[in-house]
């Protein structure tokens, strides 16, 4: 599903972000990426949703070759990839159904396919009876499971989270990563970052740890070290 | 297909939304417009109004060709023909002696025809000469008509040539003529200030409707909306400005002409274009051009603003 070939990226010439990173995620897998603040974990992320663009070595997801892509495919890649973020980037004029239905109408859904996808998306996050609240009136954890409601409702094959539980407390963080498990579950790839070492040693999932832009350990069932 | 135009009609309506979210902003960028418009289109006008009166004054103004006595009838024809064929001819009439007394008797007040009946005896004659009468389309062709007939060719036949000098429509026609040419400079001039000011305004309304969808703007990128999907509001709020302005300066400038036409309709000098700017067909021209004129000047300057602050170039 995804394949990193030593891929390596500097954003100025001071420093390296990532140095020669090879990685291979299959269909299905929940992969969580740990490393302290500044190791390189957002920009492994960011590569995949082409926000950058790697200095050197071969990225492949879902079968498409990043070199070959061109600007005006980057939009159709990124309906292809889910994203979650720490800060959930909700519309705070936008009501939780408007928020959902946004990433629909984008690509051009009717109304009609709207109504009938967006309620099951919220259902499936746990926020059925919030469609008319706004992000304002929710809390952290609620407001993360709408971002990952609207990253999901399009069915992507990959759901990139980084760090979406950053800003919550435990109880509200275990909401979130109970419905990226159940996405998960569902067959979508998932890619995790996260600090939270109970969450990580919990989860019992294969934990990829960087460190200063390397890749230090890969185990599966693995805990944070 | 479905899904394009199901995108198209949502890139409307937000592009409706920017419209009345900023809606000051809005109004002014319109409002500007509709000023930059007017003046062009009024310059059309006047412009049309004051070369068509201009016309229509020439005719009035005549070169007399002063026959000599006892031209034979073939002989003046052929002259007639040629002054017809001169550029800026209008038409060339016969004027007799019979008719020469006729005017001289119910034109020419008592004071003049002591003068010039004094004259007459003076320079040997008894009868006012026979002449042609040629009537311009066209005012600055009166040297060339001049010239023509006092070619050596015609010396046996020409006596004199004048133009009419004293005559009010000459002043009328230079007046006319020098106004026109103010006009034209002065609402080019016009108009491309205002135009200018009113490209400035709709960059301004549309970079601040970008700084406000920001965020939104951010999220669409990251979710997959496509360039021109994120771009699309911003043309159609732009166009707005550009079809509103464009059918106001329309009403306006025809406001104008119809309650000011009628009254100067009866005067030969504006009737034509009177009825040249108010026929349907002209009408709906008009309106085309200013409204696509309008589009014009409001996508150029959203493209402007996206080209500066809406940075989709950057995924
Ligand atoms: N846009 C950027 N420009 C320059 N340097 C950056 C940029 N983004 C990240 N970096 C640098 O790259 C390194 C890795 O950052 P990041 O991937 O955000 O780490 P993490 O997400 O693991 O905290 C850091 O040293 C950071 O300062
Ligand atoms: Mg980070």
């Amino acid at each position: 599903m995804i394949l990193l070939d030593r891929v390596s990226k500097s954003y100025n010439k001071k420093g390296i972000a990532l140095e020669r990173i090879s990685l291979h995620v299959e269909p299905k897998e929940f992969v969580i990426i740990v490393g302290t603040s500044g190791a390189g974990k957002s920009t492994l992320l960011k590569l995949l949703t082409r926000e950058e663009k790697p200095t050197s070595g071969k990225i492949i997801v879902g079968g498409i070759d990043y070199e070959r892509l061109k600007d005006k495919d980057i939009p159709y890649l990124r309906r292809k990839i889910g994203v979650v973020f720490q800060d959930f980037k909700l519309l705070p004029g936008k009501t939780v159904f408007e928020n959902v239905a946004f990433a629909l109408e984008i690509v051009g859904l009717s109304n009609k396919e709207i109504r009938h996808t967006v309620p099951k998306v919220l259902d499936l996050v746990g926020l059925k009876g919030k469609a008319d609240n706004y992000p304002g009136e929710l809390s952290g954890g609620e407001r993360q499971r709408v971002a990952i409601a609207r990253a999901v409702v399009r069915q992507p094959k990959i759901l990139i989270a980084d760090e979406p539980t950053g800003n919550l407390d435990p109880k509200h963080a275990w909401d979130v990563i109970r419905v990226l498990e159940k996405i998960n579950h569902y067959g979508t790839t998932v890619l995790l970052t996260t600090h939270n070492q109970e969450i990580v040693n919990k989860l019992k999932r294969r934990v990829i740890t960087i460190t200063d832009g390397h890749i230090v350990s890969d185990k599966s069932g693995g805990s944070y070290k | 297909m479905k899904r394009k135009l199901i995108s198209l009609l949502r890139i409307i309506r937000s592009g409706g939304n920017n419209f009345i979210r900023n809606a000051w902003l809005s109004i002014a960028a319109t409002a500007v417009m509709m000023v930059a418009l007017t003046i062009i289109l009024s310059a059309v006008v006047l412009n049309v109004t004051a070369r068509n009166a201009v016309k229509e004054l020439s005719k009035k103004i005549k070169v007399t060709v002063y026959l000599k006595d006892d031209v034979s009838e073939p002989r003046r024809t052929i002259i007639m023909s040629r002054l017809k064929a001169e550029q800026g001819v209008d038409d060339v009439a016969y004027v007799d002696r019979r008719e020469a007394e006729r005017r001289f008797k119910t034109n020419v007040s008592d004071g003049d025809k002591v003068f010039i009946e004094q004259a007459l005896a003076l320079t040997g004659n008894t009868t006012l000469p026979e002449s042609l009468e040629v009537s311009l389309t066209d005012l600055s062709k009166s040297g060339a008509v001049v010239k023509v007939a006092k070619e050596d060719g015609y010396k046996d036949a020409v006596d004199d040539v004048s133009v009419g000098k004293n005559d009010v429509a000459k002043e009328t026609i230079e007046r006319a003529t020098s106004a026109q040419k103010y006009i034209v400079r002065g609402s080019i001039f016009a108009a491309v200030l205002f135009a200018a000011v009113s490209v400035l305004i709709i960059f301004n309304t549309i970079r601040m409707a970008i700084f406000t969808r920001g965020e939104e703007i951010r999220i669409m990128k990251l979710i997959g909306a496509t360039p021109n999907y994120i771009r699309g509001p911003f043309l159609v709020e732009s166009c707005m400005y550009g079809i509103i302005a464009g059918i106001l300066a329309n009403v306006s400038v025809y406001t104008a002409i119809l309650s000011l036409g009628p009254k100067l309709q009866n005067q030969a000098e504006f009737a034509q274009s009177y009825n040249f700017f108010t026929s349907t067909g002209m009408m709906f021209l008009l309106l085309f051009a200013s409204v696509f004129l309008g589009i014009i000047v409001g996508i150029v300057s959203s493209l402007l603003a996206m080209h500066k602050h809406l940075k989709l170039k950057h995924w």
